[in-house]
């Protein structure tokens, strides 16, 4: 599972996915191995929880 | 003064040493002197895939036992090697299914293979070089993938002699077909094959590049799975622009951290992680700029938030929760959210409270 996340000082959504199971923090880029997970996983038609608290 | 020049290993000079004759900087594979291990010295239970010790080198495993991974200090003696990457099986699997492997990987990075040519005529020939070492003898395979043009070779070597450091040495012809792309993206998987299911061993082999086909990937292989007495260690692995092996090229320690650190850095400092400033009276922030520029955007994490903590105003303030909003290759902008209002505009620093397990790490490998 993954969840959104905001930036607080854009006020705009961050351009990082949190990862629920172990809270790591994994940025949108295209290179990284988790975001590939990440894209995989949104692929099969799952969808993160938005962001706020 | 004066040298000879060696064809096959390099030039010698007239105090007798052998040099090697290609420029530093010659071997293609990092920490394969197996030196650093930032994540950690020893680790138990290992059933999945992941990078678990020794920098750069990953153990890929799917139903194939229990491991337990190790940097080790036996190394071959004599041979400038004080370190070696240690896999021990801990709860056997003698009947791999199909769909099973066990495998130790070294991946290379497309930027740092464009010398060899590949995809044009010209196509350079590799020469890997490693030592290694097991109680289990018989045909072991040693494979390279190449994940964006899906093209594959093969080729098998053995382990002659039961608990004893053997040097192999292997060359491999270059390839014209499929090129290389030139990215941060993953130009070679170097395999050296430890088990594999039928899915991948009931072909025949694949000894000259090709189109990958999965049966004919690791033909041959022994299981190293089928025992809790077997064990592999490795060391001095050196991938070269070569037809011949030449010595291994050791670099310093640093160089050889830095060279990981574009791909894996564990902070376990107690003290002055960044310094941070209260944007708000329940935001602060930092900025960390990162040893080195790392191959990607970096996945972060960390231990619990109770072991970070903010020294600010003549005050230690603990952390309720920690966040990682931008991320890039250098730098990552970090937001604390303290256990209790701060003012507006105060500066501190981030620590961790003490402790060996405490860090924050980040993780670009591929």
């Amino acid at each position: 599972m993954y969840k959104k996340l905001n930036d607080l000082i854009t006020n705009q959504e961050a351009d990082v996915i949190l990862r629920l199971s172990d809270g790591a923090y994994i940025p949108k880029d295209e290179a990284n191995t988790d975001y590939q997970e990440y894209l995989e996983w949104v692929a099969e038609g799952n969808t993160p929880e938005p962001a706020g608290d | 003064m004066s040298v000879a020049i060696n064809g096959t290993n390099g030039i010698t000079y007239n105090d007798g040493s052998l040099q090697p004759s290609a420029p530093v900087g010659k071997n293609l594979i990092i920490n394969g002197d197996m030196n650093i291990a930032q994540r950690g010295t020893n680790v138990t239970g290992i059933t999945t895939t992941g990078y678990y010790t020794v920098d750069r080198f990953s153990q890929v495993v799917s139903s194939a036992g229990t491991w337990t991974q190790t940097q080790s200090a036996d190394a071959p003696t004599g041979a400038g090697f004080y370190n070696s990457w240690e896999i021990n099986c801990t709860t056997a699997n003698a009947s791999l299914a199909a769909g099973a492997f066990l495998i130790a990987n070294h991946a290379i990075e497309g930027f740092n293979l464009q010398q060899l040519g590949y995809g044009a005529a010209g196509a350079k020939t590799i020469t890997l070089s490693f030592w290694i070492k097991s109680n289990k003898t018989g045909t072991y395979i040693l494979g390279i993938y190449r994940p964006t043009s899906g093209r594959q070779i093969s080729t098998s070597y053995s382990i002659s002699v039961a608990n004893t450091w053997e040097k192999k040495t292997i060359t491999i012809p270059g390839d014209t077909s499929g090129t290389i792309t030139n990215a941060n993206t993953e130009g070679f998987r170097i395999s050296w094959w430890l088990g594999a299911g039928s899915l991948f061993s009931s072909g025949t082999l694949n000894t000259s590049w090709g189109a990958n086909v999965s049966a004919n990937r690791a033909v041959g292989q022994v299981n190293l799975a089928d025992s809790t007495s077997n064990y592999i260690n490795i060391t001095g692995v050196q991938l070269e622009v070569n037809t011949t092996a030449t010595p291994f090229e050791h670099l310093q320690y640093g160089q050889q951290l830095a060279l990981c650190q574009r791909y894996f850095w564990k902070w376990t400092e107690r003290h002055a992680f960044c310094a941070m400033a209260a944007y708000s009276t329940t935001a602060i922030y930092g900025a960390f700029v990162y040893p080195t520029t790392m191959r990607a955007a970096p996945t972060w994490t960390g231990s619990a938030n109770a072991d970070l903590i903010i020294l600010m105003n003549s005050a230690s303030v603990t952390a309720s929760s920690f966040a990682v909003e931008i991320i890039t290759t250098n730098s990552a902008r970090i937001k604390i959210v303290p256990s209790s209002s701060r003012i507006q505009g105060q500066a501190g620093w981030l620590e961790t409270v003490s402790g060996a397990t405490k860090y924050i790490q980040a993780d670009a490998e591929l």
